[in-house]
């Protein structure tokens, strides 16, 4: 595998969309490639902090009671 | 009005799932007033369409499906204009900072808001948007967020590829705004 086939499969790599022998390939080849190392721990924290971000938000509890009250 | 243990009991499973729902809600309408308003529509349909729902499959999944399709439905007079993604070429943000010699290129993310991350995410248009809800913020498959979406495979992983690349680029400009990186990308306080 060489650095623009990394970079392609990155995005499935990163989001565990891989078959296991294609994880293992690219495993292999960011064990061996600094530079696509960092660009994959750097897509990987923007996706964590994306979630991170978007996860603070919660239903009101409110809410929550009022939809209770009408569907059970 | 006495409801049916079944009725209660698939209310209360579905009711589990409310934080998801009502979170990609809140992304997509962009109002917590329009957020409920749809997210208690999704629920009284899928109540009413309880028959359709098969046991042991995704209910996360049928549930959201609910949801966004009555955002659509809603909102397709808008639909049109807002589809576009502004065409930012192939932006890699990780490779823009490393360009601009701020290093450690990690060291910018840590600095950025949660309120400014929120608003690149809600920045995307719609069709982009909820791809990036399901699969980053939910943590859904690419399969299940084809099926929840009603499009092939190979549509989530463009426009999740897509997404990617516009919100990377709010965040450089974000970043950039408010002085986080220089215009250049040097780090405004280099670290020692
Ligand atoms: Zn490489």
């Amino acid at each position: 595998m060489n650095c623009k086939d990394c970079s392609n499969k990155l995005d499935s790599y990163l989001d565990r969309e891989l078959s296991n022998t294609e994880m293992l390939e690219l495993q292999l080849h960011l064990e061996g490639c600094p530079d696509c190392a960092d660009s994959y721990e750097f897509q990987a924290s923007v996706k964590r902090l994306v979630k991170v971000c978007c996860e603070q938000d919660k239903a009101p509890d409110a809410f929550r009671e009022k939809l209770r009250q009408i569907l059970t | 009005m006495a409801e049916s243990p079944a009725r209660t009991a698939f209310a209360e499973e579905a009711l589990t799932h409310l934080d998801t729902l009502y979170r990609g809600a809140l992304r997509l309408t962009r109002d917590p007033d329009s957020a409920q308003d749809l997210v208690q529509e999704a629920y009284l349909r899928a109540l009413r369409y309880q028959h359709s729902y098969q046991q042991g499959t995704n209910m996360k999944a049928w549930l959201f499906a609910i949801m966004r399709n009555l955002f659509w439905d809603r909102f397709k007079g808008s639909r049109k204009d807002d589809v576009s993604l502004d065409d930012v070429g192939e932006f890699v943000l990780y490779d823009k900072l490393k360009d601009e010699g701020a290093r450690p290129e990690a060291d910018v993310l840590d600095k950025l808001a949660a309120s400014e991350v929120v608003a690149a995410v809600e920045k995307l248009p719609p069709l982009h948007r909820e791809v990036v809800l399901l699969v980053d913020v939910e943590g859904f498959s690419y399969k299940d967020a084809a099926e929840t979406l009603g499009v092939p495979i190979g549509t989530v992983m463009s426009r999740l590829h897509r997404a990617r690349q516009q919100l990377q680029k709010s965040l450089y400009d974000y970043a950039v705004e408010s002085g986080i990186v220089r215009g250049n990308g040097a780090p405004e306080e280099p670290k020692e």
